[in-house]
């Protein structure tokens, strides 16, 4: 049996404009994944904070967040894989429980996006590039997936309407997430004819900025039964990297990072593509859950607009993908993203999705990629 | 002075908030790439021990951990693989369109670029690029307590007109 579970997961609502500082938004998520624990704030060993660094005036968020969530004198330390840090934040708290150091570690990732102006993030969202030979293009995520997407319809013949399709599927379970920034039904035309932002990714093509947190409560397998009577099984966890710069990449039609990190998490969780219930895909633009199909064996290279053409990403699907609206509804406050993630495939695991249940789902994947696929993440869990 | 790419701090924080890298031979060892590039070049290192070419230039060879490297020019003109025009909500201190492109440089070699000089629904994949070199603004260094302007280029792609 795996020994470390997760016992609780919360997050913010996210949105355009909190109106609360950094500690206040993870304060939040980390109230809701201590809600019906049988253990109180002293209990946790060791919190890791996630987030990436340039969108904040603090520096050292770790010190501030764990005073005022309380968790002082009890270690914690900063992680971060830019969109990922949070599934980053995940990998460690693994291996700090599964290495008898801690018990239980509570992973928060947190980004408040909106005390900036969307020109100003962009800008500041750039120096996640090579800061010496890409960065000083203006280069940034948007311009990034533009280039794959480019790359992959020049490839396999994919089109503008197959990508708005995923935006019409997300956006219909995005309406019914109380947690998501957008909460409206999107149609093929409203998609098809909103402003184009880089070509070919139009303005729904994108997830927005946005302010949030997230919280993850990880605990050693003996103790975690004691916490919750629905502890939620870490079986397969798998990171990886791609180049810094996006000309050092093989191809521009699938992210190497996210295929790595796919094989490890199968390989160590002994499953397959096909073995997947529920997953959560990193969905920053349209065209990635495209690339997610296909980089998680979900669908052959080339072949993985074919799932959202049969609506088998669907909740009643072959393999439902992003039925609590993706990132393209629930907004992306990068640091909190993969804690909101893992949230959604613990509650279905649970049975507790309000979005849409998933039926009988027994084992979920979470996929969170940092920058233009810098950083791949997976991470496979079981009830 | 005001610093290209980050407006609203006009000249604050240059060394950290600056989109521009630190290019003087002070700073680092490549320095020679931007005195070639002021002369329109458009160059690498290459391995004198196990001839490894790679782009961006290196001070230590990547493959072999030699340091012995010859710095070789590179082509200059190229072809445009993928591109994209943004233009809405481009970088502050950019303007748009602001165009990338995956440009071909032949031998293997490809690399990203802006592409500038270049009107929106001008560019089509597989058109021709050259290397266009420009004066970006001078960094403020302080040597020995002393504060020094250090003149800087940067480059881009442009189309090659017919």
């Amino acid at each position: 049996m795996a020994e470390v579970a997760i016992v609780g997961v919360g997050q913010s609502v996210f949105s355009r404009d909190c109106g609360v500082s950094i500690r206040e938004l993870s304060f939040e998520a980390f109230k809701e994944a201590m809600e019906g624990l049988d253990i109180t704030t002293g209990d946790i060993d060791a919190s890791i904070i996630c987030s990436a660094p340039e969108y904040d005036k603090q520096r050292s968020p770790a010190g501030l967040i764990s005073e005022y969530l309380e968790l002082t004198p009890k270690p914690s330390f900063y992680v971060e894989t830019v969109c990922s840090s949070s599934s980053t934040g995940l990998r460690i708290a693994w291996s700090l429980v599964k290495a008898g150091l801690h018990k239980v570690v509570a992973v928060i990732g947190f980004q408040k996006m909106s005390e900036l102006s969307s020109r100003d993030a962009a800008e500041r969202m750039g120096r996640g590039a090579d800061i010496i030979w890409e960065s000083p293009f203006g280069l940034t995520m948007p311009a990034g997936y533009a280039m794959y997407a480019r790359a992959h319809m020049a490839k396999y013949g994919t089109t503008e309407e197959h990508l708005a399709k995923v935006r019409v599927k997300n956006s219909h379970y995005g309406a019914a997430n109380p947690k998501a920034t957008y909460r409206k039904e999107l149609g093929l035309e409203d998609i098809l004819n909103s402003e184009v932002i880089t070509s070919p990714l139009k303005k729904f093509d994108c997830c927005a900025n946005a302010d949030g947190a997230s919280c993850i409560i990880v605990a050693r397998g003996d103790v975690a039964k004691g916490i919750t009577q629905v502890p939620v099984w870490i079986i397969g966890l798998g990171a990886a990297t791609d180049t810094m710069t996006m000309a050092g990449r093989k191809s521009l039609t699938g992210l190497e990072c996210a295929k790595e990190a796919g094989k490890q998490a199968y390989k160590m969780a002994g499953l397959k593509p096909q073995d997947i219930d529920v997953a959560e895909v990193h969905d920053c633009f349209t065209v990635s859950e495209i690339l997610a199909y296909e980089d998680l064996g979900f669908a052959k290279p080339g072949e993985g607009v074919g799932l959202i053409e049969d609506k088998q990403t669907y909740a009643d699907g072959k393999i439902p993908v992003n039925v609590d609206g993706g990132l393209l509804s629930k907004g992306h406050p990068i640091g909190a993203t993969g804690g909101s993630q893992v949230r959604t495939i613990v509650r279905q695991l649970r049975r507790q999705a309000t979005e849409a249940q998933v039926k009988g789902a027994e084992v979920g994947l979470v996929h969170n990629i940092g920058g233009i696929g810098q950083y791949g993440n997976v991470t496979i869990l079981r009830r | 002075m005001s610093v290209l790419g980050v407006p609203i701090l006009e000249g604050l924080y240059p060394s950290t908030m600056d989109l521009y890298p630190l290019e003087a031979k002070e700073f680092n060892r490549i320095h020679p790439f931007y005195e070639n590039l002021r002369q329109k070049r458009f160059t690498t290192t290459k391995c004198k021990k196990c001839g490894s070419e790679p782009f961006p230039p290196r001070v230590v060879c990547p493959k072999c951990n030699s340091d012995d490297l010859e710095w070789v020019d590179l082509p200059t003109e190229g072809k445009v693989l993928r591109f994209t025009e943004e233009v809405a909500g481009v970088p502050l201190g950019f303007e748009s369109p602001l165009i990338h492109a995956l440009v071909d440089l032949g031998g293997g070699r490809k690399l990203i670029s802006r592409v500038v000089n270049c009107k929106e629904g001008e560019l089509k994949e597989g058109a021709a690029v050259k290397l266009a070199v420009f004066d970006i603004p001078p960094m403020i260094i302080e040597k020995k307590g002393v504060m020094a302007e250090a003149e800087r280029v940067f480059f881009a792609f442009e189309p090659v007109k017919k």
